[in-house]
């Protein structure tokens, strides 16, 4: 970076002489936020299987909360019961 | 209404944006007096507004909440806000919740938004504010102030883990693709999510599937009136996503074109105008959080009561034929009449026509017009008695 910027994926400031995707009338963002990632599974940690969704179509994977829940624990009985188990495992803060 | 009914209770009871959820658990539990106020961005539906009151509830805080018709004026932000600020409120621990701060518009909001700002800097009390986009020129001094959390849409998937756990608690089923076209229908809002469900489920419309965004408002008034129960009535109403205006136009115009007794109209007519009013509050403050109440007093409506079925105009179908008939008649009749005159057909329609009608009722002017006008002043007669 020639001059300081503002990621406008992240929000967090790339300073000078780091890397970072520039386009014109878009803004700047970090390599690593430029790649587009997979949604990770919150149960079992592993990635959430976004190639092979139903809703591959509807889901803006870059602008959605990048926590989501895989094919196979999905089908599990008591799914979501297992999804606020491990939200409030990983993030004990929300038990507060 | 399953809406409701399943709202979540606790911050760990909602779905999605955990690390969101996180940073503001975690804002709250270290805030102390000049602790930066928190500005919450993200899309509409996705529970800014709900987080701010559970989190409230959760650190026993006692939530002011305000919208960015509150704050428009500074003398308004002062009289709401100073009292809590120097803590001579007696509200106990207060915070201060500001919702749809995007909301505030530049030059018409009499330093509103500079006043907001003040009181950004030196906050004595937590001070959350929601917004649906961070962007404009108008909320870059309010970020300067703030820490900013972003929320995020839901996964879709995530949603219809949320979903099925909803219909499994309402032992309710619906087909695999309902639950799709129900998750991409509502675009990540999970209360339109969570009615359009449970207008599915309760059999509204499920074989068109057609979702309660397209409903008409000719069908939504038959619905409603057509319902079995205030429930089916009520998702009818919360069904009809559209214009406010449009709604109680809808309703008035169907009311008064249907034969009931005056003592029924009468009834209906006073729930009209109290949504009316409430729409003109709406209109003159600009407070559209006001709108939730809106289907709230049109559902007092509801009365089983199928005399009652859809007009698009307020008035019969008989009156309506003669404005238009004798309406285009009385208009030719007063342009010869004003050209003998010399006045325009206006001032002889409002001026002369009941005068020139009396005149010939008792024979003291003969006019020669052509037979096609005696209908009409024969009718026009009858109407002076």
């Amino acid at each position: 970076m020639k001059f300081p910027g503002t990621c406008i994926v992240c929000n967090e400031k790339i300073p000078v002489n780091e890397i970072g995707l520039w386009a014109k009338g878009l803004g700047v963002k970090h390599e690593k936020c430029a790649q587009i990632n997979e949604l990770q599974c919150i149960v079992c940690g592993g990635p959430a299987g976004c190639d092979q969704c139903e809703f591959q179509e509807n889901c803006d994977i870059p602008n959605v909360s990048q926590l989501c829940i895989c094919k196979k624990c999905s089908e599990e009985k008591d799914a979501f019961d297992a999804y606020q188990k491990y939200v409030n495992k990983k993030f004990s803060l929300l038990n507060t | 209404m399953w809406s409701e009914k399943y709202r979540p209770q606790t911050i760990s009871d909602m779905v999605g944006n955990e690390e969101a959820r996180a940073a503001i658990t975690e804002w709250f539990v270290k805030w102390k007096k000049g602790t930066k106020p928190l500005l919450l961005v993200g899309p509409p539906g996705i529970g800014k507004t709900t987080i701010a009151y559970l989190v409230a509830k959760q650190f026993g805080y006692d939530m002011i909440g305000l919208n960015a018709s509150d704050v428009r004026s500074k003398s308004r932000i002062n009289e709401i806000l100073t009292p809590v600020l120097a803590n001579v409120s007696v509200m106990g621990t207060p915070m201060i919740f500001v919702d749809e701060v995007d909301g505030i518009h530049g030059r018409g909001d009499y330093g509103g938004a500079s006043a907001l700002v003040d009181i950004l800097k030196e906050p004595t009390v937590p001070i959350v504010l929601a917004a649906n986009n961070d962007i404009s020129d108008k909320m870059k001094s309010i970020k300067k102030v703030v820490k900013t959390i972003q929320f995020k849409k839901i996964p879709p998937r995530l949603l219809r883990v949320y979903l099925e756990n909803i219909l499994k608690k309402q032992n309710a089923k619906l087909s695999p693709g309902s639950i799709i076209k129900v998750i991409t229908k509502s675009k990540g809002d999970i209360r339109s999510m969570i009615n359009l469900t449970q207008s599915f489920v309760t059999g509204f419309n499920p074989q068109t599937e057609t979702t309660f965004e397209n409903i008409n408002v000719e069908d939504g008034v038959n619905a409603f009136f057509k319902a079995n129960s205030i429930e089916e009535a009520r998702i009818v109403l919360y069904s009809m996503q559209i214009d406010p205006r449009e709604k109680i136009n809808a309703f008035y115009s169907s009311i008064i074109t249907s034969e009931l007794n005056p003592h029924t109209l009468a009834k209906y007519l006073e729930i009209i105008s109290e949504s009316d009013m409430l729409y003109g509050r709406i209109m003159k403050t600009q407070n559209w959080r006001l709108l939730r109440y809106l289907n709230d007093i049109l559902i007092k409506l509801y009365q089983n009561d199928d005399r009652i079925r859809y007009a698009q105009y307020n008035l019969s179908w008989p009156l309506l034929n003669r404005i238009r008939w004798d309406g285009a008649k009385i208009k030719s009749l007063s342009s010869i009449m004003a050209k003998k005159l010399h006045l325009s057909s206006s001032s002889f329609v409002t001026l002369c026509l009941p005068f020139v009608l009396l005149c010939i009722k008792n024979k003291t002017l003969e006019l020669e017009l052509e037979e096609t006008f005696g209908d009409l002043i024969e009718k026009e007669i009858e109407l002076l008695k």
